[in-house]
């Protein structure tokens, strides 16, 4: 017997003096491998506490607490326009990702000929299997998000749940709703038909109207002062990689200050 | 650190709902591993936390006991339910009513209606303010803005004072009957969002353009003082009722 200390994390030799299977052995030792490089532990330990909260029981609410519900049932509804605005973005964000397989963001001319950006829409709508519903479930979503979102941000004026602690929420619910219409807005562009057309023109001129940045946040957004092919692929990029990023972000930060605060219920 | 000579007995808050099994390492033996920046956050979060604890200790406030839904399956298979629910409105919406196609961008022909989709009625509709553009008499009877600069500073006025309610209405009162001066702001607020959506398609409006101007900004002061005056009439019978309530649970000592 050796005099030297016993090394109690020796898991080879804890493992040699088990009498384990071939697979069992094989299976260890990847384990082992991966753990030493991956510290795969510490993963299983977030898994463990995950899953002890998973299993635990929701809290009564405030109203159950008190027996209130017969005086606030009638909000209740209201209660999960958040989440139905959450469930819209999702649906747009799956349809949406699907029309851009067949979407090419090109205004090859404008001057009344269609454009390439027109022809894919086109082709989308009449040639598509199903395209029209994949269109059609996206506006849709889209619609929807935006309706839920509004009607959201009067529930929370409304039931005063913007209150201490909740300020920075609210804060955050203004950039979403703004960003959300902006999402409208240059998706609105993409099909590049009349209305797509002259909804940027106007935009455009808003652009140009903001005082001593008016140039600035013209040419930024819009790629100039007329509306081009510039324009276009803008919005797209817009509509597809900037917004996506942020509100989806926003949207978990929204979320996670909801969670963390817990939902503010009238008292 | 002090708090080592005391063996940690509970590990999850206290709760009691999952009790920990002897080999699960506690969370400060888990934490206390770590060394200079997360070793003070540990530190400085064991603090925090017993701070609460002795807070929790000394109030008089009894914790329930958890007697609610479990998440699983209950709270996940209800919302499983809705969420099916609410994709097969959307679903069934764009079934039956698809978007039309419209002709293709024409930079030389502008159609007779442009407008935007209706979520930015209000703010195309804001964008129509000239006339409540003042003149200044300190310049010679013109503007100080071009109207549609003025247009574009009213969104941001709009955008701003919604940012800044949490900040200006504090307090505990939640309900509508609790506030009624910010129940009829916001009264104000929502009817205003309409009658500017309809400013904005005026020369679609079937009416003198002058009398939907006025009514625009008439409509929403009427609307609030309405507003105003049920819920200040509702406030003495929904408080009495609330406060009894309140007194049963909780009766003065």
């Amino acid at each position: 017997m050796s005099l030297e200390k016993k090394d109690e994390h020796d898991h080879r030799g804890w493992m040699e003096e088990r009498d384990l299977t071939v697979l069992e052995e094989r299976y260890l030792t990847l384990l082992m491998w991966l753990d030493k490089r991956l510290r795969l532990v510490d993963y299983l330990e977030l898994l463990e506490d995950l899953y002890y909260k998973v299993n635990m029981q929701m809290p009564k609410s405030h109203t159950e607490q008190y027996g209130l519900d017969n005086k606030f049932w009638y909000w209740y509804p209201l209660y999960a326009l958040g989440s139905f605005s959450t469930i819209a973005y999702l649906v747009a964000a799956i349809s949406g990702a699907l029309l851009g397989f067949y979407y090419a963001p090109a205004a090859a001319s404008s001057s009344g000929d269609p454009t390439v950006a027109f022809e894919s829409l086109r082709y989308i709508m009449q040639d598509l299997n199903f395209g029209y519903m994949l269109r059609s479930i996206h506006r849709w979503s889209a619609q929807v998000m935006t309706a839920a979102v509004f009607l959201h941000m009067l529930r929370v004026y409304f039931t005063g749940a913007y209150k201490e602690p909740r300020e920075l929420n609210w804060i955050i619910g203004i950039v979403l709703i703004s960003m959300t219409m902006v999402f409208g807005y240059s998706g609105y562009l993409l099909p590049w038909n009349q209305l797509s057309y002259w909804a940027g023109q106007i935009g455009v001129e808003m652009a140009l109207s903001i005082p001593l940045a008016g140039e600035w946040t013209a040419q930024l957004l819009f790629g100039g002062f007329t509306l081009t092919q510039a324009t276009l692929q803008r919005m797209y990029i817009l509509h597809v990689f900037f917004l996506p990023f942020l509100v989806t972000g926003l949207i978990a930060v929204h979320i996670g200050i909801v969670w963390m605060q817990g939902i503010a219920e009238p008292h | 650190m002090s708090d080592n000579d005391t063996p940690e007995t509970e590990t999850d808050g206290g709760t009691g709902i999952v009790p920990p099994d002897d080999e699960t390492p506690t969370w400060s033996e888990r934490k206390e591993r770590t060394q200079g920046l997360s070793r003070l956050t540990y530190e400085y979060f064991e603090r925090a936390r017993r701070e609460d604890q002795d807070l929790r200790q000394e109030s008089s406030y009894v914790e329930r006991d958890v007697l609610g839904f479990p998440a699983w399956p209950h709270e996940m298979i209800r919302n499983l339910a809705l969420t099916s629910f609410f994709v097969g409105m959307i679903v069934f919406l764009s079934a039956t009513l698809p978007p039309e196609m419209m002709p293709p961008a024409n930079s030389s022909s502008t159609p007779a209606v442009i407008l935007p989709d209706w979520y930015l009625y209000w703010s195309f509709g804001l964008l129509k303010l000239g006339p409540l553009n003042p003149d200044l008499a300190l310049l010679g009877g013109k503007s100080l803005m071009a109207d549609r600069t003025y247009g574009v500073l009213a969104n941001l006025v709009v955008v701003g004072a919604i940012t800044i309610v949490p900040f200006l209405n504090k307090g505990a009162a939640r309900r509508p009957v609790e506030q009624p001066f910010w129940a009829s702001v916001g009264v104000f607020g929502v009817i205003f969002a309409f009658t500017v959506a309809v400013l904005s398609v005026k020369n679609l409006v079937p009416m003198d353009s002058h009398l939907l101007f006025d009514l625009t900004f008439l409509l929403p002061f009427v609307g609030g003082f309405i507003a105003y005056a049920i819920l200040k009439s509702m406030r003495e019978g929904y408080m009495f009722t609330l406060n009894r309530r309140y007194y049963r649970l909780r009766p003065p000592k």
